[in-house]
């Protein structure tokens, strides 16, 4: 103990050192802040936004448009939302890109699904400074700092000839250093993510998980530092070496893994599922009206008995081919969706090769941020819009009056309470579950931080015993 | 000058013994390489995909079958983004922009299908392009090759040998500069020839490419010369390797994510969702076409009527139906495109933030410049969002006046007879044509980020005449202090 504490002051004796830790603090410090700033935003979004459309709900002039539920349905757009996740501080994932609030009616949903929403392209090229940027990119950049001359500093001092002579093995000294240095570092990370943590109202499971990706991130660059380290180079040439795999490991392979997914998998099918769709939506009006009837029928039949069409206009012909213009498009739907996830499985896989990816995984996993969570968004507006048709096709096809008591019973759109770690789905009365939530949100095969850890473990474990070799040349 | 060039070969020869930094520049030649390979067959893959997209829908439009105009007024058009042969270099926000946009009446709809939604998470590490290598890699390599060029000198003890010898620090920093700014012209040929061979056939981008080249030629040698004048200043190489790789950090992967934050949290756009909000209530306050008490349209009807000096919309030599269409349209687009120019002008704001953190972090400035000159900007997309848009007016006003001219209004209202028009009108309808920008424009926009890299430049420089100047004070002083007798007048005689 008391060599740990003399470690450590000579450790704080050194200004630099001193510095750069403060430094990671705050940065760490100022992206938990910025994160918790975001969420807050968003949080006031959707209520603002939600509360607009109550408003102007209810200073429409006759909600009922006289009784006409084809009329209601077509005019009525429905607030639809994807709340941030109360870890969603810890990395924005894809939140920037996709809406997480989307007005969605009755009509055909597939083109209401991929509508873009309002960004700065050059704004969000340039990335977000989150927690999971500072992690990736920043900390292995203050591991490399501290720990490349563990051993040069040493030997270039002419201290190394001593500490070998020294009785007991000499590799103590420098796990002892190490350790000191990765406790150090770990903590300037961690105590941010644990107050921003605690703030936010995260579950203890989670914050557990954060920290193992950050413990474990951090291992893997303290091993590489130490295995490099152990070579009987300069100072210079370690640093050298170690931010030149640093460049290789987060700015070059993931570019590289993405040229090589994108050309793996790729993904041109929702301009063709947005072109069938048409085609199909808009020949409609060109085909006999009794022919859609039938082809909708079949696959709905419990509405095959109602009514048959009069020689005017009449909602349901509309409703009918909007809905097959959907069921059209649905196998292309499919594909388009799963050559995403596809993507998605791609670049987990990698993680266990790049610990950056994934470390940007397991965060955005826990997030809630990442395109599985997109996806899981996309099958809650879809089930609501199959509540939206099932609400609105009695009306419609029975040709009964929409009263103002049916206003109020119109359906609403809700969204499961906050479920740690995405693990457990609610069942609640009005909440949407898609038909390919449970696939989508829970579906890791392994938890993303297990990637980081093993590569983190065996980082460690090689850069230990990398550690005792080292000679005096 | 002899003496500069002997200095830069002996620092050329101790680079080219140096392993690492020989591994460093062949790992960077050969990655330059696979962005440009790469990114041009991906360009040329998304080029040849969206033009045939295009031609698809082009002919989809005209051979519809004879219908009634405002049928495809609703049937509308897809026009697609097309990029700009230098995209390849420099893809700019290409990934972040949607790709089509869907053209119909009533509507202003958003671009759709960018890449960024529809990639996996590691899009987000950067696109490997040769302008991130040259903007993000580049000056690490020139780092490690240049950060001991001087100091290493000094540790040895070789610097006070230069300067006993007669050698000014003047000469010896411009020596070590020339030295490391050959290294970076090594490193950028390859990116340049890279350059020179998209551009390859078209004049304009052919003066793109040699202003681009020229940029990033100011770029390295930013790095180049700041390098050498740390290098001179710090007492040990490590020390300048510690300092030099702390300032590409926070300026090339630090500042610009701050301030994409900094502008985002000044000037917060407004989302889709508000703005259409926004429309909706705006709309039904000047006037909805589809409600006949409306009081907008019921003195439009009222003009109508005597100005066509008849009591009877019936009477009228034209359909009034196709009228309130055309009007309807020009209410709804004007409305739309002040919100949109609004939110363009928002979004130009949060840039020229960005952009003012450029005088501390130049890689803003290169990159401007890079996405400016390569027209994959917000500017180049504004300008094809607002065509499209035009077009979209044009085409929905077009289809209305069809209805206007050639559909019967008594025939339309009763259903008494046809409505629908020959498949002939659609093909009368021209297809929609990107207008690139003129090259003054492109070239005059480029002008204010060449400025302030133009004035790191001459920052660096002065950086690197100042160090060099207390080299010769630092020696000297040194050598008085051990009373060494001044031998520089001797050597000079002899």
């Amino acid at each position: 103990m008391s060599m740990l504490k003399h470690e450590w002051r000579l450790l704080m004796r050194s200004r630099l050192t001193v510095a750069a830790l403060l430094l990671l603090l705050v940065l760490t410090a100022l992206a938990v802040g910025a994160g918790i700033a975001q969420v807050r935003t968003e949080a006031a979004t959707i209520a603002r936004l939600t509360a607009m459309h109550d408003t102007a709900a209810s200073t429409a002039r006759d909600p009922t448009h006289g009784g006409d539920a084809g009329y209601v349905a077509y005019y009525t757009f429905f607030p639809t939302w994807q709340s941030p996740s109360a870890a969603s501080f810890l990395a924005a994932g894809m939140r920037d890109v996709s809406p997480y609030v989307l007005r969605v009616r009755a009509l055909a949903l597939q083109s209401q699904l991929h509508d873009g929403e309002t960004l700065n392209p050059e704004v969000t090229v340039l990335g977000r400074f989150d927690l999971a940027f500072v992690l990736t990119y920043l900390a292995p950049l203050f591991v490399i700092a501290l720990l490349h001359d563990l051993v040069s500093d040493e030997r270039q001092s002419g201290r190394l000839r001593l500490l070998l002579t020294l009785p007991g093995p000499v590799a103590a000294l420098w796990w002892r250093r190490a350790a000191l240095r990765y406790l150090a570092l770990f903590a300037c990370v961690a105590m941010p993510v644990i107050v921003g943590s605690g703030v936010q109202g995260l579950p203890l499971p989670a914050v557990a998980e954060v920290l193992t990706v950050v413990a474990a991130y951090l291992a893997f660059w303290v091993g590489l530092a130490l295995i490099v380290g152990a070579r009987p180079w300069r100072a210079a040439t370690h640093a050298i070496a170690l931010m030149g795999v640093w460049a290789v490991l987060t700015l070059v392979l993931p570019g590289l893994a993405n040229l090589a997914s994108s050309r793996a998998a790729p993904v041109g099918q929702g301009v063709d599922l947005t072109l069938t769709q048409r085609e199909h939506i808009n020949a409609a009006w060109d085909r006999p009206r009794d022919e859609t009837m039938q082809a909708f029928f079949q696959t709905h039949p419990q509405w095959s008995a109602t009514a048959a069409l009069p020689e005017k206009f009449h909602w349901k012909w509309y409703f009918a081919f909007h809905q097959l213009g959907d069921e059209a498009v649905a196998a292309d739907a499919q594909a388009y969706r799963d050559g995403l996830l596809t993507r998605q499985t791609w670049s987990e896989h990698l993680g266990w090769v790049l610990p950056g990816v994934a470390v940007q995984v397991a965060l955005q996993r826990l997030a809630e941020t990442d395109l599985r969570a997109q996806l899981a968004y996309q099958d809650r507006v879809t089930a609501f819009h199959d509540r939206l048709r099932a609400f609105y096709y009695p009306f419609v096809f029975n040709d009964v009056r929409f009263t103002r008591h049916d206003v109020a019973r119109l359906p609403r759109f809700g969204e499961p309470v906050d479920t740690p770690l995405a693990l457990s789905t609610v069942d609640a009365p009005g909440v949407e579950v898609g038909r390919n939530d449970a696939k989508n949100a829970a579906t890791a095969d392994v938890p993303g931080w297990a990637r980081v850890a093993a590569s983190g473990l065996l980082m460690l474990l090689l850069g230990g015993l990398a550690i005792r070799r080292v000679r005096l040349d | 000058m002899r003496v500069i060039f002997l200095i830069a070969r002996d620092a050329w020869r101790h680079m080219l013994r140096d392993r690492v930094a020989v591994v460093g520049a062949l790992l960077l030649l050969v990655l330059t390489v696979i962005a440009a390979a790469t990114s041009h067959e991906r360009q040329r893959d998304a080029m040849a995909q969206r033009e045939r997209y295009q031609a698809d829908v082009d002919q989809q439009f005209d051979a519809q079958p004879d219908r009634h105009p405002h049928r495809m007024v609703h049937y509308g058009q897809f026009v697609f983004r097309p990029l700009s042969p230098l995209a390849a270099f420099d893809s700019g926000i290409d990934a972040y922009t949607g790709t089509m946009i869907f053209l119909e009446g009533h509507r202003q709809n958003t671009a759709n299908f960018g890449d960024a939604r529809q990639s996996s998470s590691l899009l987000r590490f950067g696109q490997l392009t040769p302008a991130f290598v040259m903007q993000t890699l580049a000056p690490l390599l020139l780092v490690f090759l240049g950060f001991g060029l001087v100091a290493r000198e000094r540790a040895a003890g070789t610097l006070r040998i230069l300067i006993t010898q007669g050698v000014s620090g003047r000469q010896i920093a411009a020596g070590k500069a020339l030295a490391l700014l050959g290294a970076a012209a090594a490193v950028l040929l390859p990116a340049a020839m890279a350059l020179f061979f998209l551009a390859f056939g078209d004049v304009q981008a052919m003066v793109s490419a040699s202003l681009l080249t020229a940029g990033y030629t100011l770029w390295l040698a930013i790095w180049a010369l700041g390098i050498v004048a740390v290098s001179t200043l710090c007492a040990r190489p490590r020390d300048g390797l510690m300092a030099l790789l702390a300032v590409w950090v926070t300026v090339v992967i630090l500042l610009p994510r701050l301030g994409a934050a900094w502008a985002d949290a000044r000037a917060p756009l407004t989302t889709r969702f508000e703005t259409d909000i926004a429309i909706a209530r705006d709309l039904a306050a000047i006037g909805d076409s589809h409600r006949p008490d409306d009081p907008h349209f019921a003195r439009f009807k009222a003009d109508v009527l005597k100005r066509h000096g008849v009591t009877r919309l019936e009477d009228l030599p034209v359909n009034y139906r196709g009228l309130v269409a055309i009007e309807g349209e020009r209410l709804t687009s004007a409305l739309f495109n002040r919100y949109a120019t609004a939110s363009f002008e928002r979004q130009a704001a949060q840039s020229a933030t960005v952009d003012s953190l450029a005088w501390l972090a130049p890689t803003l400035a290169v990159r401007r410049l890079s996405m400016t000159l390569t027209q994959t900007d917000l500017p180049s997309y504004r300008r094809f969002v607002e065509q499209a848009e035009a077009y979209r007016y044009r085409l929905v006003q077009s289809l209305n006046q069809m209805q206007a001219e050639k559909v019967d209004y008594v025939n339309e209202r009763k259903g008494a007879g046809p409505t629908r028009i020959a498949q002939s009108n659609w093909e009368s309808i021209p297809d929609f044509v990107f207008d690139a920008e003129a090259p003054q424009t492109v070239i005059a926009r480029a002008g204010q980020p060449a400025m302030v890299l133009l004035v790191w430049l001459l920052l660096a420089g002065g950086a690197l005449a100042a160090a060099a100047r207390t080299l010769d004070g630092r020696v000297s002083s040194a050598m008085r202090r051990a009373r060494v007798p001044d031998t520089r007048s001797t050597e000079a005689a002899s």
